[in-house]
This record gives C-alpha cells, sequence and structure tokens, in this order.
C-alpha cells in the first residue's frame, strides 16, 4: 500500500514537473519574444511609453534603442511589390533621408492580400497598434476600408496638392469630401497590339487609335480571318474588361447615391452586348486564370491586350518580341452618353494609419515625394516601370524617352497623357460584391442567358449583400 | 502460381501509373525551376539552364534563409510539443476510458468543426491582448493541442495490449512511466506518422501567420512563396524554385520517417 | 470475507487511482483546446448574433441564421460542398486503403519510393499545384491534347468554364492531393495488426480479396473512423481548392462555403456576424455527422 501510495506520488510528481518543464519552456519564450514584441511594440507605441516610462523601466530600456520613442523619425510602411512599389517606397525614404538625415524607414513586405487581411482583422479587433504608420491600398478597396473603419485612417485632405494629380486617380480615395490617399501608381488603360500581326492583316497601330468598339469588332474580324489569332484575351470569371469599358464613360454599376444601378443601366447593358458579341466572333478569348491570360500575350496567341499600363511589364519578360508591340488607347462604346477612349484598371495609393504616432512626418513625407518630387518618378520609372499619376511628372524628359520595346514610342509621356482624361467614376463600398456579381452575370450571358436577366439577378444580389 | 504472379504484376502496374500521376507536379516544378519565367509561361516541359540565374534572383528578392529558419523553428517546436501533449491525452482517453471521458472527448471533437475563418478574430484579439503577437508561442498555441491529433492517438492506443500495462504494473512501473517505456517505443508508427503529419501542417499553416505576423523577420516559407505571386509580373521560374525549396523539407521528413510508420517493429510487443 | 472486502477496497481505489491519471494525462490538451478553441468559439458564437458591417455591429437575435437560407450564393455553395463530400471522400478514402493495403505487402520492391511517391501531393505547396491543375485542364491543356488525339474530342473543351466539368475537376484534384494523406493513417494503422494473421489468412487459401473485406478493414475499423471524421470536416471546411483552382467560377458553380465565408469576411465589406453564423451552420453540419459516424464506427469490442 505505501509502495502504491509513493508511485501514486510519484507519477502526480512527474507529470508536475512534466507539466512545468513545458510550462517553464513557454514562459522563456514567451519572455523573449515578449522583449522583441514589446521592442517593436515601442517603436510605434512611442507616445504611449513616454507618457508612462516611469511605471515600466523594462520597456524604457527597450526604447531607448528604438529610434522612434522621442523624435519618432521612423515610418513603417507595408506594401508588396519588391521591384517595383517597395523599390519606389525604398527611394522616396532615399530622397527624403537628404534632407531629412535622422529619418528612417521600414518598408516590410506585406501582398495585398494579407495587408488586406490584416488591416481588417486589426480593426475588428481594435488592435491598432498591430498597424505599420503607411499602407498601400488597391485603389479599388479604399472606399469599402475607410466606409468600414474610418477610425483606422487618417484625413490627408490638405497635406498635399491634389491638383496635381488626375482627378479620376484622387477620387477613389476621396470619402466625404476629404482626401484619405495620396495616389502612387498609374492603372491607366492601354491597348497594347502585336504591330507585326496586324501587319499580316493589312492594319497599322494607327487603325486601332480612337476607334470604337463597334469598328475593333470588324477589325478584329479580318485579324482572326487573316492571322488566325484573336485580338484580345481575358479571364473568365474576373469583370476587368468590363468594369474598363463602363469608366470608358464614366459609368459605374452604383448610382451617385451609392445604390445599386445594374438594372435599366444603358451603358452597362452596352458593355455586355459588345463583350457577348466580341466573344461571339471569336475576337475575344477567355481563359481561366492569369498565369494563362499572361501567357496567351507571351506565347503570340493573341494579337494584343487591353489592360492597366502595368500590363506591359508582363509584355516585356517576352524579350524576344522586342520592337513588336504599339500601344494606343482603347476603343470606345458606341451610343452612349460621355464615351471615350480613356479608362482605368488597378492602381494603388498611400494611406496614412491611425497608428502612426508621427502624423506630420508621414504627411510631409507624402508630400515631398510622392506627391512633390519629379526627381523621384524619374529615378523609378527606368528601372521599375512605375508610371506615375503625379502629373508633373509626366512633362520630365525622362518619360518623353522613346522605348525600343514599343518601336521607338514614346510610351510614357502618352500614359501619363490618357491618365489625365480618364472620367472618374463612383466604385462604391460594394465594388467586389458587384464585381464578382457582373462577372456571374457575364458568365451567364455567354452561356447563352438573357442580359436583362442576368442583370437583375446580379442586381438582387449586390442589394442582399447590401441588406445588412 | 502464375495467378500470383499476374497480381503481383497488376499491382506494380497500378503503384508505378499512381506514383507517375502523383509525381508529375513535382517533376514538372523541377523543370520549371531551372526555366526562364517566359518559358514556363510558354509551357515548356523540358530541362532549362536559368536554375542559378533563379537561384540567385530568389535570394535576392527573398530573405530565404530567414523564412527557411522560422518555419523550421516553428513546425519542430510545435511538433514536439504537440506529439507530448496529444499522445499523453490519447493515452489518457482510451486507456483509462469510462463514460466521462468518452464524453469530454466528443466534446474536444467539436472544437476542430469549427472553420478557422470564424475563430480567427477573437484568437487575434486575444494575442494582441496578450501582446503576443509576431512571436512563436502565437504561431504555436493555437494549433500544440488539436483533437485530430489527440484522436489519432486514442484510435491506435486502442490496438495497445492492456496486459502489457497490466505486466508492467505488476513490475512496478508507475503509470508515467509505462506511457513513457512502454507505451512511445510500442507506438513508434503512430509517432512517426504523427510527425510528418504534424510537421507538414505546421510549416504549411498559412492562414493564421499571415494574419498575425506583421514584422519583417517573422516571415515563414509560405509567406514567402506569396510575396512571389503577388505584384504586377510573376516570374514564374523563381516562384517554382521557391515552391520546389518550401516542398522539399517536407518530403524528406516524410522519406526518412516512412519505414518507421509502414514497417512497425512487430513482435516487439511482447 | 474480510480479505476479499480488503482486496476489493484496494481495487477500488486502484481503480480511482487510474482513474484519476487517466484524467490529470488529458487535462493539459483539453485546457489548450478549450482556451484556443472553445472561448474563441464562444465568443464567434456571441459574433454570430449580431448584424451589420465591419465594426457597426448590434445584437438581432438569430437573424443571421435565417438569413443565410435566403442568400443564394450560400446556398449554392452548401450544395457544392455536399456534393464533394458525398462523391470524393468514399472515392478516397477507399483509394487510400487499397493503396496501402498494396504497400503493406512485405514482398514488395521499392517501397519507400512507392510511398513517398504517392504522399509527395499533399506536400506539394497548393501554389503549384493549382498552377498545374490549372494548365493541365485548359482549353489546350495536355488533357485535352490527349483527347483529340484519340478521338474522343474534335476540338479543345473548357473544363474549368463549364459548371459539371469545373465540378469534377475540383474533384479529381482533391482526391489526387488528399489520398496520400490519408494512406498515411492506413499505413501506421496496419501496423497494429500481426502479419502473422495475413500469413496465416494466405495459409487458409483466402483471397487477397477476402483478405482485404474480412482482414484489413475490420482490423483498421478505428483508423477508418478517423479519417471519415476528418475527411468529412475537410471537406465541409474546404477552402483552399475553391480559391486557387476556380476561384469559385463559372458563375459561383465550384465554391464552398469557406471560400463564401472568407470573402464575407475579407474580400467584400466585412460582415464578421453574418460570417460566424455561417462558420456554425458548417460546425453544427460536421458534428451532426461526426456523430453519426462515431455512433456506428466508435464501438469497442
Amino acid at each position: 500500500m505505501k509502495r502504491k501510495l509513493l508511485c501514486a506520488l510519484l507519477c502526480a510528481a512527474m507529470t508536475a514537473t512534466m507539466l512545468a518543464g513545458c510550462g517553464d519552456k513557454k514562459d522563456d519564450n514567451a519572455a523573449d519574444t515578449n522583449q522583441e514584441a514589446s521592442n517593436d511594440n515601442s517603436a510605434s507605441d512611442e507616445s504611449a511609453s513616454s507618457d508612462n516610462n516611469a511605471t515600466d523601466e523594462s520597456e524604457e530600456a527597450g526604447d531607448s534603442e528604438s529610434s522612434s520613442s522621442e523624435g519618432g523619425n521612423k515610418l513603417t510602411v507595408w506594401c508588396w511589390d519588391p521591384a517595383f512599389n517597395m523599390y519606389a517606397m525604398e527611394t522616396a525614404g532615399e530622397i527624403y533621408k537628404k534632407d531629412h538625415a535622422d529619418f528612417e524607414l521600414e518598408v516590410i513586405e506585406t501582398p495585398w492580400d494579407d495587408v488586406q487581411s490584416k488591416l481588417t482583422t486589426a480593426a475588428t479587433s481594435g488592435s491598432f497598434e498591430t498597424l505599420p504608420d503607411i499602407i498601400l491600398m488597391q485603389d479599388n478597396a479604399f472606399q469599402k476600408n475607410v466606409i468600414s473603419y474610418p477610425e483606422a485612417f487618417v484625413d490627408l485632405t490638405g497635406a498635399v496638392d491634389y491638383s496635381k494629380f488626375g482627378e479620376a486617380k484622387t477620387a477613389y480615395s476621396v470619402i466625404d469630401g476629404k482626401n484619405y490617399g495620396v495616389p502612387f501608381d498609374n492603372g491607366a488603360v492601354i491597348a497594347a497590339y502585336r504591330t507585326d500581326i496586324l501587319e499580316q492583316a493589312g492594319m497599322k497601330i494607327d487603325d486601332f487609335t480612337d476607334i470604337t468598339w463597334d469598328e475593333y469588332l470588324e477589325k478584329g474580324k479580318t485579324v482572326l480571318e487573316k492571322t488566325g489569332k484573336p485580338l484580345l484575351s481575358c479571364q473568365a470569371g474576373e469583370s476587368d474588361v468590363i468594369m474598363m469599358m463602363l469608366q470608358s464613360c464614366g459609368s459605374s454599376l452604383f448610382d451617385d447615391e451609392g445604390k445599386p444601378a445594374m438594372v435599366d443601366n444603358a451603358a452597362l447593358k452596352k458593355v455586355m452586348e459588345t463583350y457577348a458579341a466580341l466573344k461571339e466572333a471569336g475576337v475575344l478569348v477567355e481563359v481561366n486564370d492569369w498565369d494563362q491570360y499572361i501567357s496567351t500575350l507571351t506565347t503570340e496567341t493573341v494579337a494584343g491586350t487591353i489592360n492597366g499600363c502595368w500590363i506591359m511589364a508582363s509584355i516585356q519578360t517576352a524579350e524576344d518580341q522586342s520592337g513588336k508591340w504599339g500601344i494606343t488607347n482603347m476603343p470606345k462604346l458606341v451610343d452612349v452618353e460621355n464615351a471615350t477612349n480613356y479608362s482605368n484598371n488597378g492602381g494603388s495609393s498611400w494611406a496614412v494609419t491611425s497608428n502612426c504616432k508621427n502624423v506630420d512626418l508621414a504627411k510631409d513625407f507624402l508630400a515631398s515625394t510622392f506627391a512633390g518630387s519629379v526627381e523621384l518618378y524619374e529615378t523609378i520609372l527606368p528601372k521599375s516601370g512605375a508610371l506615375a499619376t503625379y502629373l508633373p511628372a509626366g512633362d520630365s524628359d525622362v518619360y518623353g524617352e522613346p522605348s525600343e520595346f514599343y518601336g521607338g514610342d514614346a510610351v510614357f509621356s502618352k500614359i501619363t497623357e490618357f491618365a489625365g482624361k480618364i472620367p472618374s467614376n463612383n466604385t462604391g463600398v460594394y465594388y467586389y460584391e458587384a464585381r464578382d456579381a457582373v462577372a456571374t452575370a457575364m458568365q451567364n450571358v455567354v452561356g447563352g442567358g438573357n442580359i436583362d436577366d442576368a442583370l437583375k439577378e446580379a442586381q438582387s444580389t449586390i442589394e442582399f449583400n447590401m441588406e445588412q | 502460381m502464375t495467378k500470383t504472379k499476374r497480381a503481383n504484376a497488376l499491382m506494380y502496374v497500378v503503384l508505378i501509373i499512381v506514383s507517375l500521376i502523383s509525381v508529375f507536379p513535382l517533376y514538372w516544378m523541377l523543370i520549371s525551376a531551372t526555366n526562364k519565367s517566359i518559358d514556363v509561361s510558354r509551357g515548356t516541359m523540358l530541362p532549362g539552364t536559368a536554375f542559378f540565374d533563379n537561384l540567385k534572383a530568389l535570394f535576392a528578392a527573398q530573405p530565404v534563409q530567414t523564412a527557411m529558419f522560422n518555419s523550421f523553428k516553428y513546425a519542430i517546436i510545435l511538433t514536439i510539443c504537440a506529439l507530448i501533449i496529444c499522445s499523453l491525452a490519447g493515452y489518457g482517453f482510451e486507456i483509462y476510458h469510462d463514460k466521462g471521458k468518452d464524453t469530454v472527448m466528443s466534446i474536444l471533437l467539436l472544437a476542430m468543426m469549427v472553420p478557422f475563418v470564424a475563430t480567427l478574430v477573437p484568437l487575434f484579439r486575444m494575442f494582441s491582448a496578450a501582446k503576443l503577437l509576431n512571436t512563436t508561442i502565437a504561431f504555436i498555441l493555437p494549433t500544440i493541442s488539436t483533437p485530430f491529433l489527440i484522436m489519432m492517438f486514442r484510435q491506435s492506443a486502442r490496438s495497445f495490449p492492456h496486459d502489457i500495462i497490466e505486466a508492467a504494473r505488476i513490475d512496478g512501473l508507475n503509470e508515467v512511466q509505462i506511457f513513457f517505456r512502454m507505451f512511445i517505443p510500442t507506438m513508434r508508427s503512430t509517432y512517426a506518422a504523427a510527425m510528418t503529419i504534424t510537421f507538414m501542417n505546421a510549416w504549411n499553416n498559412y492562414l493564421w501567420p499571415k494574419v498575425m505576423m506583421t514584422e519583417d523577420g517573422t516571415i515563414t516559407m509560405p509567406m514567402l512563396v506569396a510575396n512571389l505571386t503577388e505584384g504586377y509580373v510573376t516570374d514564374y521560374g523563381v516562384l517554382m524554385l521557391a515552391v520546389l525549396i518550401c516542398s522539399l523539407p517536407t518530403v524528406i521528413i516524410f522519406f526518412l520517417l516512412q519505414k518507421s510508420f509502414a514497417e512497425g517493429i512487430t513482435g516487439a510487443v511482447k | 470475507m474480510s480479505q476479499t472486502k480488503e482486496a476489493k477496497k484496494r481495487k477500488m481505489s486502484l481503480e480511482k487511482r487510474h482513474n484519476l491519471t487517466g484524467w490529470i494525462f488529458l487535462t493539459p490538451a483539453t485546457l489548450m483546446i478549450a482556451a484556443m478553441s472553445f472561448w474563441p468559439m464562444i465568443q464567434a458564437f456571441i459574433l454570430s448574433l449580431q448584424t451589420g458591417t465591419a465594426n457597426k455591429l448590434k445584437f438581432d437575435g438569430f437573424s443571421n441564421y435565417s438569413r443565410m437560407f435566403k442568400d443564394t450564393v450560400f446556398m449554392q455553395s452548401l450544395g457544392n460542398t455536399f456534393l464533394y463530400l458525398i462523391i470524393q471522400v468514399p472515392i478516397m478514402l477507399i483509394l487510400a486503403l487499397i493503396l496501402a493495403s498494396m504497400l503493406n505487402n512485405k514482398n514488395l520492391r521499392c517501397k519507400g519510393l512507392f510511398r513517398t511517391a504517392i504522399f509527395l501531393p499533399c506536400a506539394t505547396s497548393l501554389v503549384s499545384y493549382a498552377i498545374i491543375f490549372r494548365s493541365l485542364f485548359g482549353v489546350d491543356g495536355f488533357i485535352n491534347s490527349v483527347l483529340i488525339k484519340f478521338g474522343i474530342l474534335n476540338t479543345g473543351y473548357n473544363f474549368l468554364g463549364h459548371a459539371t466539368s469545373a465540378k469534377i475537376v475540383i474533384i479529381i484534384a482533391l482526391i489526387w492531393r488528399w489520398t496520400g494523406y490519408n494512406m498515411v493513417f492506413y499505413l501506421s494503422g496496419l501496423q497494429n495488426i500481426e502479419y502473422s494473421v495475413y500469413e496465416a489468412a494466405k495459409i487458409d487459401g483466402a483471397s487477397p480479396m477476402q483478405t482485404f473485406f474480412k482482414i484489413t478493414v475490420p482490423l483498421l475499423k478505428p483508423t477508418i473512423l478517423l479519417t471519415a471524421i476528418m475527411s468529412t470536416n475537410g471537406t465541409l471546411q474546404l477552402f483552399d481548392e475553391s480559391l486557387n483552382l476556380t476561384r469559385g467560377g463559372p458563375s459561383n458553380a465550384t465554391i464552398t462555403m469557406s471560400h463564401y465565408i472568407y470573402n464575407q469576411s475579407f474580400k467584400y465589406v466585412p460582415k464578421f456576424g453574418y460570417a460566424a453564423a455561417m462558420s456554425f451552420l458548417i460546425f453544427i453540419l460536421v458534428a451532426i455527422l461526426a456523430f453519426v459516424q462515431m455512433k456506428v464506427g466508435d464501438k469497442r469490442d
């Protein structure tokens, strides 16, 4: 009996030590990582800790090392493309450092999807302190995020001279008349064509400049007949092409009050008819994903494409096609009010979060770089192809340089010129919902459905989503 | 005899076909990793010469070493802790089973049935309040004890002979000793399988770290792969090389452990 | 008399002590699950009773729960998910079981290679396998080339562009990816069956079929139950394949519940209350199915 008792005691003791051992390990870890965490927290939390430095000495010790505590001269940024916007941000940091020697910039690579989920999670949990000072935001998501979480962003009205940007571009980040973003990259739509293939069909790029979609369709049929190549490819289930067509006449899926306006939207109906006609004629081919879309360009499956100007970077990966591409504006809709040959797809802007403890620094930094430095845009253009939405940059000599890849055309100043002519429209808070609903409607129409019915269904989907 | 021979041949044919289908994507990944992006998107199936260029580009663009180190650190710590805690519980649930414990087990099972998207925000709030974001502990804790792993050990403990326990008790071993000295060695195949699966899940864990890791030094391999697919231009050669590097550790661990869990030491139980 | 009483008492206390040891053994794991799963679950449940977007939430009883039955996209995702469940899980588990018992054959050569090869798909990162599957099933992809070569098709068929074929592609992809994973459990479960049982069966003249159904399947029952619950759970929470392979298309024909919940949380205007309510529907569905499976399969002999 005694032996058994001893055994039981031993057993309990062992379990206890084991658990304690496990616990210890965790605690050690926690202590370690806690230190890290508090170091980093203090980086962005400096005002709080400098107020309380008497209460927490250990944190103070951590603080003294991190630069941001007193001067607050450090900014943290989330953005996602090392060759593009990260490079641009880092260059901006270099430029700003020339005049502000103690300025520090930390750029953390965070894919857009992650920026969005981190932002949503942090804002929903009320843990704003996990956000950086500045984030890069997709223009399409701007309205949604600012209206959903107004407390997460800083009003930048008056911080920069917005008249130096295209109106359509600035409009993405204006909510209730206030500016929340500093525009960055350009999503002006270009139509890019393989000039050599057009030539086989007896046409030139000028034949595709300032045309309508009807003309595009006819010419596309000729190209298809003579060369066997469609003019355009796009992703099935994504509504990029539809949204580009729609914005080209200043129309949107929502009315001015933000109510869904798909049923009885003449422009939208025309867009869908045009799309269906292009698809029907074989001038437009649908592929299933982005990779296949890119490969239709690089493998010469299609004779051209229409997309935001950032698509040029992907086109240019096919070095052997240098000199065979030309760039012009997109076709415009027929019989639609305010139809133009210009539109926008994609693009992003910088936003300052409410976790930023030195808002003045952030504002000054953005104002004197992205919204005030032609030098910045001149530096980043050649290496990254990051086209400015900052209009003064368009006059720069660098932008006027001819591009060999595009047959010696001065494409950059051309695109900057396009950018100034884009009609602005209302993306709306429920942009992504509407986009998906329209894509679904389009797939139904392509599959033989009736446009009006498809749009009715799309509208009711959105209305259902907006009920809450 | 000819019948068994024919059956054997058929078995080899089936296995070879299944293996080829399974291996094909890895082959494609390998080929792609040696090609330039443009050739990958043009659908090449032949080895290229760009492997070292891709390697250089990958290491230049991304902190591969940091991500590797982090992923290994998180996955190893998590695997060890999870295996100890869960096998102990699984053993407890089965060997000492009674109505109460069976009920607790069923309740625990419920925990794996809620989609992670739903508990993500509450969890985030918890770790954020505890100032534990960006830490190893935050990576580990949510999946340190999983109903699945507990159940796996519980189910396999069912085949652990009770007379061994009785014999050990008579030999004077206490319950904890029985667990460590008898159960763990006997259940080597289960531990090996559990280790493979847990390591793999930890290694591929993406949604939680993606929300919770906000600092530069905390990147993991799946996050690194995700970094490469963002941006306006994807370099497919580099991407596939990264994916290949990201897949290798799990494959290697599987290859090393498969003998232990598939050719368990029969007879050692006696 | 007193002796037996004494013995009985000792036995009782011993049993009690073992019982207690059992509880101690399962305490750490249980506590962790309580803190890391049940606590957030309770909060998620409270959230599911609130309607509204972003942080503008208010309590509204069970209106989220009635709302989801009017949500056509969600209902479609529910149907899709169940279709995957009913078709894919049985095929995958049977396939895994057959492969595992083949690979358990002692006389087989190159076992390690075969095992690793079949396990490979689930170790391969999703990114690459999504790209590969999309290109395999593309209009000018490998599958179409083969079908055209054999004269089955005249022109390329857009597998991912049509509702039925897109669903089939997802099911094939799931089977391809997860069969090896389930095989691991069967292989390890098979080790607990004495090989001599098989040899005895062979001597008795049992055919491989008979051995499989009379020996392997009954003895692996605990493991089969485990994998069945796990796969049911995994399929009802299916997310990656829908997002990466087909992005839910065409026209939501392949979207899964978790994918839709993810959209409602992170892609669209965030509705965490509604998302939580939909998550709880999944929870209830899995719980019911798991309960049935436990009732059928979890009997100690």
